[in-house]
């Protein structure tokens, strides 16, 4: 019995993992390969090996458009994590049912395809949008105010855009913690912002920690939001990746990008990761 | 004030989606301000585009191929990994949920140099390949929740009295898993009909899915018929929504991710 079921399992994992050996293996791999070799006028050049690619990369030119990915990355992410934290205590305070279509309302927009919302932002930001119509009636301000084609505009679209990745596992970690917790410190004298900072925050500070990771690479590598937003003259990352791939067809060095977007987003991931472990082991918790 | 910021937020995130839904329905050209009639003309304008028209039926054909198949592939799949529990287990769990690791950019720019590679460039069959990928971690997800959940002794009591493993599948675990194979197929099918980055690194301009094509339509210019077709997109994307909802299947996939 034992040794006819052994390749059971495999057999029926076999035909995804045959699937994404060819369809996702492959072409990370084609891509790594590719970056790995010149390009010339005549196309790929497979029969010589080099890292110039790479060696490319130290260019100015380059150093400048990932400071400005990693910037705009840093400051979404940064105003995403001060207001993930009231909004997961206000939900956790919800009954369920309107918890339920609280998280439900968060969730939609992300359904609906990046290019929609874009272009709601593109209408509600814009000179003469619905923002600055408003702020113009209102008499806020007296000429229209620029908010896009720069970097305002991508991070004003960015974070909502990538929200529920920090409220989603904040959410579900302060609706967790037993209630009791809060109770016994309040009744041991803690005023709830001592509450807050001594108890919730040390407690679920894991998952907000893995939220922003998640938050921080979706950020990075956002394309529509910060090419329709932003810009060509705000170029970020994956627009440059866009270019030289699709207009310039330059492969070995687009693949090149490509790996050193994946190396740059895993390191971050497990730098994170590491980090939100050691936080949990630090305060007695399992990780 | 906690009250405050989520109504604050709340108000940023469907802010983009209410707007392209009001502007769309603008009487003018442009979309002068305020909005105070409103008219379907540019609807009529969008459905009568044959760019977005032929668009659409690619987006809603991928999605729907792609959703079987990452469903028929996955179901397999995570049927060996719960049932049998694999040593490798954890290990095939983790290569299967790997898409999720590599962003849509990276992963297009791979997708684009290998369709060009084996000759699928501008192929409906590249395209469904990326798009299955795509969405297999999501399904994997939700459908392993979806096979814990059939209790293991039903299976026993339908081999004992004599089914073969594949007939008790067919007719005892697939029939239970039901409600949560809908659940796994209308989220792969949103998440593929929504899809932007990778479909657009990876096609040519005669295989547009729908938000690439919007995608390109908007960085030309941007007028009502845009906001019209986008405010249809937002329907399909909200009636597949509120269908997951009836089915609870947020709750399952919120508890996983």
């Amino acid at each position: 019995m034992q040794d006819r079921r052994i390749p059971a399992p495999w057999l029926f994992a076999a035909p995804l993992i045959l699937v994404m050996a060819i369809g996702f293996v492959w072409p990370l791999l084609q891509a790594l390969v590719n970056s790995l070799h010149p390009n010339t006028p005549q196309g790929i050049d497979v029969t010589q090996w080099t890292f110039g690619n790479y060696k490319r990369l130290a260019d100015p030119f380059y150093g400048e458009i990932l400071v400005r990915t990693l910037r705009i990355s840093f400051a979404v992410t940064a105003i995403t994590g001060l207001l993930a934290y009231p909004v997961a205590l206000y939900l956790a305070r919800l009954s369920p049912r309107a918890q339920s279509l609280v998280i439900l309302a968060y969730i939609s927009p992300w359904l609906v395809n990046t290019v929609v919302k874009a272009l709601g932002w593109t209408l509600l930001l814009r000179t003469n949008g619905v923002v600055n119509t408003i702020l113009l009636q209102l008499d806020i301000v007296s000429t229209p105010l620029k908010l896009m084609l720069n970097e305002t505009g991508v991070v004003i679209a960015l974070i909502p855009g990538h929200f529920i990745f920090v409220l989603l596992p904040l959410w579900a970690a302060v609706s967790g913690l037993d209630p009791a917790l809060s109770w016994a410190a309040g009744t041991l004298g803690a005023r709830p912002s001592a509450v807050f900072w001594r108890v919730i925050l040390p407690l679920t500070l894991p998952a907000f920690v893995a939220g922003l990771v998640i938050n921080f690479i979706m950020n990075m590598t956002a394309f529509a939001i910060p090419m329709l937003l932003g810009g060509a003259r705000n170029m970020v990352a994956s627009m440059l990746a866009y270019q030289v791939n699709l207009i310039t067809l330059d492969w070995p060095m687009g693949g090149a990008l490509a790996v050193t977007l994946l190396a740059l987003t895993l390191a971050i991931v497990w730098a994170g990761q590491k980090f939100a472990m050691q936080l949990a082991a630090g305060r007695g918790l399992r990780p | 004030m906690i009250r405050a910021v989520n109504l604050i937020m709340l108000i940023v995130v469907l802010a983009p989606v209410v707007v392209v839904m009001w502007m769309s329905l603008t009487p003018t050209a442009m979309f002068v301000l305020p909005i105070t009639q409103f008219s379907f003309r540019w609807y009529r304008e969008a459905l009568s585009y044959p760019g977005f028209v032929d668009a659409f039926f690619l987006s809603a054909e991928l999605a729907l191929f792609a959703a079987l198949i990452t469903l028929a592939l996955c179901f397999l799949a995570v049927y060996g990994i719960v049932r049998y529990r694999p040593a490798g287990a954890a290990v095939l769990r983790s290569f299967f949920t790997a898409p999720l690791l590599v962003s849509a950019v990276v992963f297009g720019i791979a997708m684009l140099q290998f369709v060009n590679r084996i000759g699928l460039y501008n192929q409906f069959s590249g395209l469904l390949l990326a798009h299955v990928v795509l969405v297999v971690p999501f399904a994997i997800r939700s459908l392993e929740a979806t096979v814990r959940a059939v209790p293991e002794e039903l299976e026993w009591a339908s081999m004992i009295l004599g089914r073969s493993r594949a007939n008790t599948l067919l007719r005892i675990t697939l029939p239970l898993c039901a409600r949560g194979l809908v659940t796994a197929f209308l989220f792969c099918f949103l998440l593929s009909f929504s899809e932007v980055t990778t479909t657009l690194f990876m096609t040519g301009p005669s295989l547009q899915t729908l938000p690439v094509r919007i995608y390109t339509y908007m960085s030309d210019r941007i007028d009502p018929t845009v906001a019209a077709v986008s405010a249809l997109v937002v329907l399909v994307s909200l009636a597949v929504v509120v269908f997951l909802n009836l089915l609870g299947g947020f709750r399952r996939l919120d508890s996983q991710g």
